[in-house]
């Protein structure tokens, strides 16, 4: 499926692809990152923030503390108080309501005074009687046994959480007469006072019914509330104190803190801050980065197909071209204006059609100036020195009176007449598959066999011999009709096996034949001369016999003769033996027609 | 009628509402019994005390003093004022009355009480006194005293001492009446605890008969900075 879908059927879909990979990748890559870095930090601040708010709580606390401590020693220390306090008309009731006045001027919600014995004389809180003020009398206790110029503490006052402070009034130092105890409420409106300067949400919870833990002061709603009062309780001592805790609202980074209590069970501090805002800037970043990597995609949408239109159009330029060059069009030429590997190939191609058609016009000019089959041979096999030993039929064919006609004739009319003749010859030569060797002056020479090997060679040779006999009839009418002298010639074929192959200098050279067959040809087109022979056409028995032995016999092949019905099978009359010069043996001759 | 005015201090709480409406006018009782031996024909001057957001002043003294005539003799009267102390505060917050008035601190509360004074009017100060006792000071001086309780910061209480027998303390809705003045020329003087300095404006009467504008003022008070008896927010919270 894979290998389906990746089957691009254009190139430019590839790039696009491949560019929208790596970039998506890339991105997304760089997104998670980003991300993560971005939360990794939103809680580490909070963190760190909820720390610093921690600090600042307890020293809140203390601060608050060491406030009434130094108000409550300014007021025992003052000798008019002392005095009032020590009056004999002051009774409990308007000591309580002096307390209330005290309250107000040290800040300090309720005020007790005690006994050095714990044991409390009055209160500015209406209800706070013995009992309730209980803490109190603990920490002066404690206090007293510990002999400390002060104590503070956390404890229940009427059931709700306060800090208790507790000061001597010496009279004189350190002779403790009275303890003022004074107190401040862990309320509702301490947790927001705390929560406006530090941002911090803090909740107070007492824990000792784990069933039912009990908000004692928060800056929550209270169902968020109750959530956090849970999750103290649900909390094990070995914990780490920072937890994040999901809330209605948000993500909270959670500390969790334990504060022991005056002769109680200890509560549960809870400080948190939300994630939201200190993501918030996170999530900035990230739709920014969003929105950049849309642009950057469709960027790179564009540039993918922009470089694929660029490399495919002319790509499918280079195709077309091909195609011209394909159908034989060698003289187009194609224009890419680029310097880039693209470039080159048109520059390649450019030089090939170049070299196509030079190659074509040198066939040309090799099919003029050699035989179409040499040319071919030359161009397959290539130009080398050397050749083979074949059967060959060869044939010599030779005007007669050349020589006096020469005399009689212009140059021009000459040559006129000449190649007038030869291109008849030639024809008919070319018709029968012989292959022209050479002219030689009047002479022709035509080799049946060679290049190619023919296996009804001598069928043709003979059978172009007659046909060239033909084509001088007609020519002779002709010339006879334009008033002019006819032509006489003579044609010698000769079969054997010679030598054939490119003949010649390194320089210049020839495809060829050599061999005593050769020699015997041009003797027998000689013969031909002879009056009492009576034949313009002589040949030897070698070619008598190998027209017997071809598989065409007495046919020739209807391929590349002429239509058989022009045809008849050449017919032999034997002219006995000759001596020919040079051969030691003499040779049986034959006359064609 | 005065001494209806100084009951048993068991039932001073029951005199105390209609005894801070008396002497409202009690300026004017004196006014009336000078009248009875003034050459011209009394005349009746209302007033109407407003701050500068034009809400009604109570609370505020106005006094007229003559410009052409000598000062009248006053003649104080010769049972004391009551200021008694009831639920921990003064129950009257301003009072109004003549040098060499006796002033009578009724403690009609449940707790002991103390008074004192560093205004330099009349400096005084009782020792803390309990419920029942009613210790009295004459005030012999002119001047604005302002009484406090040193165990009860939130006490707070004015006394206003005039050399004039023309002189009426504004009612809740701002307004005051000043009766049995003779006609002629007078300074009018406004004092209130937020005024910074006594307003003062040369006014002259007509006889009787003669309908005369009311006297208005309006007063650029300072903020209250009364301290608040928090009986009820004791223990409301950190602060």
């Amino acid at each position: 499926v894979a290998a389906r879908v990746f089957r691009f059927r254009r190139f430019g879909y590839r790039v696009l692809a491949l560019l929208l990979a790596l970039l998506c990748a890339a991105l997304g890559t760089t997104f998670w990152l980003v991300s993560a870095a971005n939360a990794a930090n939103a809680r580490a601040h909070a963190r760190a923030n909820l720390e610093l708010g921690a600090r600042y709580y307890a020293a809140a606390i203390d601060q608050r503390i060491e406030f009434l401590v130094g108000s409550a020693s300014v007021m025992s220390g003052d000798d008019a108080i002392k005095q009032t306090l020590r009056e004999e008309s002051l009774d409990a009731r308007t000591l309580a309501s002096l307390l209330v006045s005290y309250t107000q001027r040290v800040g300090a919600p309720v005020i007790g005074l005690f006994d050095p014995e714990g044991r409390q004389l009055a209160n500015s809180e209406p209800g706070m009687d013995n009992e309730n003020a209980g803490p109190f009398a603990h920490l002066i206790a404690r206090a007293t046994q510990a002999d400390m110029p002060q104590a503070s503490d956390y404890s229940y006052l009427k059931n709700e959480l306060h800090v208790l402070v507790a000061v001597p009034l010496y009279a004189p130092y350190p002779v403790i007469i009275d303890w003022f105890g004074l107190a401040f409420p862990i309320d509702r409106a301490f947790a927001q006072k705390i929560k406006d300067i530090t941002r911090i949400e803090v909740t107070f919870v007492a824990t000792e019914n784990p069933a039912a833990p009990r908000v004692l002061a928060t800056t929550l709603s209270d169902v968020a509330a109750q959530i956090v009062a849970r999750a103290a309780v649900a909390r094990r001592p070995a914990e780490e104190p920072v937890a994040t805790l999901t809330l209605p609202d948000d993500d909270y980074v959670s500390l969790f803190q334990k504060q022991d209590l005056l002769g109680e069970a200890p509560i549960a501090v809870v400080l948190q801050r939300p994630l939201g805002p200190e993501l918030a800037a996170a999530h900035e970043l990230e739709s920014a980065v969003l929105r950049i990597s849309v642009v950057a995609l469709c960027l790179a949408t564009l540039l993918a197909l922009w470089i694929a239109r660029g490399v495919s159009q002319p790509v499918q330029q280079l195709a077309a071209h091909t195609q011209r060059i394909a159908r034989g069009d060698y003289d187009a030429r194609i224009a890419l204006d680029r310097v880039d590997e693209l470039g080159q190939l048109a520059d390649a191609m450019n030089a090939m059609s170049a070299g196509l058609a030079e190659r074509d016009r040198v066939r040309d000019l090799l099919d003029k100036n050699v035989s179409p089959e040499v040319a071919a041979q030359l161009l397959r096999d290539g130009a080398a020195l050397g050749g083979e030993e074949r059967e060959v039929t060869i044939l010599f064919a030779d005007l007669r009176g050349f020589t006096t006609l020469s005399e009689k004739l212009t140059p021009g009319d000459l040559l006129g007449l000449l190649n007038r003749y030869l291109d008849r010859m030639s024809a008919a030569i070319e018709e029968h598959g012989g292959v022209i060797d050479k002219f030689i002056g009047d002479a022709i020479m035509a080799l049946f066999g060679a290049p190619v090997a023919q296996g009804d060679a001598a069928d043709r040779a003979l059978a172009a011999a007659l046909a060239m006999e033909r084509a001088l009839a007609e020519l002779n009418t002709e010339l006879s009709a334009e008033g002019k002298t006819p032509l006489a010639l003579g044609i010698g074929v000769n079969t054997a096996r010679v030598v054939a192959g490119n003949i010649g200098s390194h320089r210049r050279l020839n495809y060829s034949v050599i061999g005593d067959g050769v020699n015997v040809a041009a003797r027998l087109q000689s013969l031909t001369r002879t009056p009492e022979y009576h034949t313009n056409i002589i040949t030897g028995a070698a070619t008598i016999a190998a027209c017997r032995r071809s598989p065409s016999s007495g046919a020739p092949s209807s391929v590349l003769g002429p239509p058989s019905s022009v045809l008849r099978p050449p017919s032999f009359r034997p002219l006995g033996r000759v001596q020919v010069k040079g051969r030691a043996e003499p040779v049986e001759i034959f006359a064609v027609w | 009628v005065l001494s209806a005015l100084f009951p048993h201090p068991a039932g001073c709480a029951l005199a105390a509402q209609p005894l801070r409406g008396k002497l409202a006018t009690y300026g004017s009782f004196c006014a009336v019994a000078l009248a009875f031996f003034a050459p011209l024909r009394a005349a009746e001057l209302a007033c109407k005390i407003t701050d500068t957001k034009n809400a009604p002043v109570a609370d505020a003294i106005v006094s007229l003093v003559p410009l052409d005539a000598p000062p009248p003799t006053l003649a104080p009267p010769s049972e004391p004022v009551l200021i008694s102390q009831q639920g921990e505060e003064f129950q009257t917050f301003v009072t109004p009355i003549t040098v060499g008035t006796m002033v009578t601190f009724p403690n009609a509360d449940k707790v002991s009480h103390q008074v004192y004074s560093q205004s330099p009017a009349k400096k005084f100060a009782f020792p803390l006194y309990k419920p029942g006792a009613m210790p009295t000071v004459t005030f012999d001086r002119p001047g604005v005293i302002a009484l406090g309780c040193n165990i009860h910061d939130w006490m707070l209480a004015y006394v206003v001492v005039l050399e004039t027998p023309w002189f009426a303390k504004t009612s809740a809705d701002g307004t005051a009446t000043l009766t049995g003045v003779p006609p002629g020329r007078y300074r009018a003087e406004v004092w209130h605890p937020r005024l910074a300095k006594t307003e003062k404006r040369e006014i002259t009467l007509a006889a009787a008969g003669a309908p005369s504008a009311p006297l208005a003022f309006s007063l650029a008070l300072k903020p209250d900075r009364r301290i608040r008896h928090s009986v009820e927010t004791t223990g409301g919270g950190y602060k």
